[in-house]
């Protein structure tokens, strides 16, 4: 992987009070490469609850609990888009004819009212109903990733487990061909190392994404099966008929948010439990706890910082923020601050009453949330249930990626055969 | 005891259910399906942790 490189420092606008900046480069900060939440521990306990920082082109983080909570759930003031769906409707309206139409991964990037009526077909797709129905299919993968490896003594845990389990059932969920993994995993890697927001590239790269599915797109559209890609042939949009475009937006977003985060996931908390073989005790004799040891892994190690834009000059919590400036929702921050969470730093599987928002709040919450918690405590049951006591290799240091879903770049773990 | 849900707030996270399947009853997408939900007696202290389990904190508990 190549080392992301600190962006340089830009000037503070002048509607920016200087006691609200404070240095974080969300891609390349040393600290972030080092310890991912290590800082994001650093960061919780002494920014400001919302602050601007100079780099990645100088823009705001929300970064308190309370103030990531509100925005979130304030989607007037705070869009995920950086232009409005009507301006962006009328930018595709005055292409060409048969010019390609810019790839808008969908339904994230959209506000309410479409918001909605994009993420409507999806959403019994990735109920938790549904979601069951996947378990001893998910169970069967898990149980397979961890045999193989087993005999070996050790592992690379994201390229033996972390990798291929959730890649191989987002694949099957699709209705992709799962024997081209690698990839379309190399395509979101290659994806989310990119730093630069030139509008050009990010679509290039989005294209390719689209290109790999688009054989498997295409096919079912004439031959449907029962998957997502089948799924959303089969929806409409404010009465109008699925396009092709529509499927290609569906397939990016859904793509790149469903490979990258839960990979992410599973490492962080395969590298809680290598470091603390007292919970790896305390979970094999207590299997019925995993799910409070899943939800306190998801609080203590948030892993995604989704962006959003100002939609019109405002006053938020008492800070002028300019229209189209980003404002970072810092998850990892806000599910750190100790005004919501004493001791945020201390891992309590016991903690109650105190939920996390990992998974984001307000009307984009995860649509896998469901699916990631079930994978998440499957894989957590099984490495107890399977592997011996577990430990980081120390000749092999732990380093880790920044950018909008934080995590180590690999795991190695070693046990006793 | 009564359970009063802002429904119209409710994005799915289902959190609730997690905590009482019975209390809690989700719609085929797996939002919550109810906004009022009288407790049946010996159910009260899973009312209360289904309440504070919602992240969106639109769970309120109304002691009679």
């Amino acid at each position: 992987m190549v080392q992301p490189v600190l962006s340089p420092l830009v000037e503070r606008p002048a509607h920016v009070p200087e006691a609200l900046v404070y240095d974080l480069d969300y891609y390349a900060d040393p600290g972030v490469l080092q310890d991912a939440h290590g800082r994001a521990l650093q960061v919780a306990k002494e920014a400001p609850g919302v602050f601007w920082t100079p780099r990645q082109g100088g823009h705001w983080v929300l970064r308190s609990h309370n103030a990531v909570f509100e925005a979130s759930r304030d989607t007037e003031r705070f869009s995920n888009a950086p232009i409005s769906f009507e301006q962006l409707q009328a930018i595709i309206e005055s292409l060409p004819e048969g010019a390609p139409k810019p790839l808008i991964p969908a339904p994230i990037t959209f506000d309410p009212p479409h918001h909605a009526v994009y993420r409507n077909p999806l959403q019994k797709a990735f109920s938790p109903k549904a979601m069951n129905v996947l378990k001893d299919n998910i169970r069967a993968l898990a149980v397979e990733l961890i045999e193989k490896v087993k005999p070996q003594g050790g592992c690379a845990f994201v390229k033996d487990i972390s990798e291929p389990m959730p890649v191989t059932i987002f694949l099957q969920m699709f209705g992709l061909p799962v024997d081209r993994q690698r990839e379309y995993r190399d395509l979101v890697e290659e994806h989310f190392a990119q730093t630069d927001k030139d509008p050009q590239l990010i679509q290039a790269r989005l294209r390719k994404v689209a290109d790999v599915m688009r054989d498997a797109i295409l096919e079912r559209k004439d031959n449907p099966q029962n998957d997502l890609i089948s799924l959303l042939w089969d929806s409409e949009f404010n009465g109008q008929k699925a396009t092709l475009h529509d499927i290609e937006n569906y397939a990016v977003m859904l793509f790149t948010a469903g490979l990258d985060t839960v990979v992410n996931g599973m490492a962080l908390g395969a590298v809680h439990l290598a470091k603390n073989p007292q919970l790896q005790a305390e979970m094999r004799a207590h299997p019925e706890k995993t799910s409070d040891l899943t939800e306190e892994m998801l609080r203590r190690y948030t892993f995604t910082l989704p962006p959003r834009f100002v939609a019109e000059d405002c006053e938020f919590q008492g800070v002028q923020m300019k229209k189209g400036e980003m404002a970072l929702l810092f998850l990892p921050g806000a599910d750190l601050d100790a005004a919501e969470y004493p001791n945020p730093e201390v891992f309590d599987a016991n903690r109650e009453g105190k939920p996390h928002i990992a998974f984001g709040a307000g009307p984009h919450r995860c649509l896998g949330s469901h699916l990631a918690r079930i994978e998440l405590n499957i894989l957590y049951e099984e490495m107890m249930a399977r592997l011996p006591e577990f430990r980081l290799d120390p000749d092999k240091p732990l380093t880790y990626h920044g950018g909008h879903v934080w995590g180590p770049n690999e795991v190695y773990l070693k046990w006793d055969v | 005891m009564k359970i009063r849900i802002d429904k119209d707030a409710c994005v799915g996270n289902a959190r609730c259910a997690a905590i009482s399947e019975v209390l809690f009853q989700l719609d085929d997408e797996g939002y919550i399906a109810v906004s009022e939900i009288d407790v049946p007696e010996g159910m009260e202290e899973l009312a209360r942790r289904g309440a504070r389990s919602c992240p969106e904190k639109i769970i309120e508990i109304i002691e009679e």
